[in-house]
């Protein structure tokens, strides 16, 4: 019977019908990744130029660079195709108000996280990252897309991987914000700060949405979305383990140095990394469905 | 070419999706619960401090910075804390016969008016000790600024809070202090430090 109306449900509707699902991710990755080489390269200069003081009470509106992208490569191309993926700005505007409501206020006032995972060792840091922050953001972004758009706004497997982007990119604005707010920083550490929750939450986001994808269009086993839930706790406590870690300079006679290339290299590589596997298995899932079912795709149900 | 459906799938979930979601969620519950776990046991992680000839043994949180000084016995800080870093300090003065905790109380309060800005005490009250012996506490609260004049930065105000007892012929006095944005959650570890100290 399933097969009869997955036949039915074939859409002979060309891809042009939606907006593009894997490039804007990798351009807006490339273009943040590529502005914070460029501060961190250009820091010493730029503090010649600006004051830090300055740059301290300006740093909050490098947040706009990647909402900038996004509006521009995700959601701009969205209104000029024939089947729009209507609720992005909600999954985004949910995620960032479950991040400021819950989320944060989880983390620092109940985990309280800044006062003992930073002093751990880097295996207890990579577990205590992934068993807090990891969990509370997955579960957040999880709960965003479950109650949004999963399933009744999933028509193709890539529908997931954009909602789920929409959600990383609300939720991680809002945690740059009040980190940046926060510290005060110069512009490349708030560039660094940007990435590391930008990669945090877009390496959990895709892969909740691969987990979201297997599960509605698959009906994969019900342990398949959690252990993808798991996976993507793991890659937000990776991230926000390595940045942090590597970004702080040892100790030494002449004082304590940052490193924000270190930090900087090891977020590209997971973001690398992430988008990589999760590109690699997208297109396993696309091309099993494929041969599984010539004729068509299947409904999601 | 991306497979698409012609129409939004149905609402109705399969039995696996509904397995899914509900596993997810307690797979989501575990993993916190397991976060939480970690985070009691860094927290609670404990150091013993002994002094004989003061005649004080206590124990103090691992992750913070103990500090001796001929001006106290010990100081544990927590240097983690951003602002000002919520301390508690142990320290003893001689006490005559004669003389009472308010005496010893209101020295202290003479000595910090002159170096602490803006101190005020903001009460006393008993305090009942582990060994059911009572104490004398008295709070009080004062303005903090950073101890460097080249770093920026608000003041912050500090709320304190002193346990003194006297015996064998001194006055012990317990200080613990902390940002008064933290104080009520932060007081949880100084009742935690009196049950484990043995003066």
């Amino acid at each position: 019977m399933y097969d009869d109306i997955r036949s039915l449900n074939h859409s002979d509707e060309p891809d042009s019908a939606h907006a593009p699902i894997w490039r804007p991710i990798v351009f807006q990755a490339a273009g943040l990744a590529g502005f914070t080489l460029l501060l961190v390269l250009a820091g010493a200069s730029i503090s010649a130029v600006a004051p830090r003081e300055f740059q301290g009470e300006t740093a909050w509106a490098l947040v706009a660079l990647p909402l900038a992208l996004w509006l521009f490569l995700s959601l701009r191309p969205e209104f000029r195709v024939a089947r729009p993926r209507r609720p992005l700005l909600g999954v985004a505007v949910a995620s960032a108000l479950l991040a400021s409501a819950i989320g944060l206020p989880l983390l620092e006032d109940f985990f309280r996280v800044d006062q003992w995972l930073p002093l751990e060792s880097v295996v207890q840091r990579l577990i205590g990252y992934s068993l807090t922050a990891g969990m509370i953001d997955a579960c957040l972004k999880f709960l965003a897309l479950r109650y949004i758009v999963y399933p009744q706004s999933f028509r193709q497997r890539g529908d997931a991987v954009v909602y789920a982007f929409a959600g990383a990119l609300g939720y991680s604005l809002v945690m740059s914000l009040m980190s940046i707010a926060r510290i005060q920083p110069t512009w490349d550490t708030a560039a660094i700060t940007l990435l590391t929750h930008f990669t945090a939450q877009v390496a959990s986001s895709l892969f909740i949405a691969l987990g979201l994808a297997e599960s509605c269009f698959g009906d994969a086993y019900p342990l398949t979305l959690p252990l993808h839930v798991v996976a993507a706790a793991l890659f937000t406590g990776l991230a926000l383990t390595l940045a942090g870690g590597l970004q702080s300079g040892t100790l030494t006679t002449a004082g304590a140095f940052d490193r924000p290339l270190f930090a900087l290299g090891a977020l590209v590589a997971v973001l690398f990394l992430c988008l990589s596997l999760t590109y690699f298995l997208y297109n396993n899932s696309e091309r099993r469905e494929r041969e599984a079912y010539p004729g068509g795709g299947r409904d999601g149900i | 070419m991306a497979f698409e459906t012609g129409a939004s799938p149905s609402v109705q979930f399969t039995p696996r999706q509904r397995w899914s979601v509900a596993m997810t969620y307690i797979v989501i519950a575990v993993g916190l619960a397991l976060g939480l776990n970690q985070r009691d046991r860094a927290l609670n992680r404990a150091s013993v401090y002994s002094n004989s000839e003061a005649g004080v043994t206590a124990r103090y949180p691992a992750r913070w910075l103990l500090e001796e000084s001929p001006d106290f016995i010990f100081r544990a800080r927590d240097m983690a804390h951003r602002g000002y870093h919520t301390s508690i300090e142990v320290s003893a003065l001689a006490a005559g016969p004669d003389t009472s905790e308010r005496n010893v109380l209101d020295r202290l309060n003479l000595r910090r008016a002159q170096s602490l800005v803006d101190y005020a005490v903001l009460g006393y009250e008993t305090y009942q000790l582990p060994d059911a012996a009572e104490a004398l506490a008295m709070a009080y609260s004062f303005v903090s600024r950073e101890s460097s004049p080249f770093l920026e930065g608000a003041s912050s105000v500090v709320r304190g809070l002193d346990i003194l007892t006297i015996s064998r012929g001194q006055a012990l006095i317990i200080s613990f202090r902390a940002d008064a944005g933290v104080y009520d959650r932060e007081l949880e570890t100084l009742r935690w430090f009196i049950q484990g100290l043995e003066i």
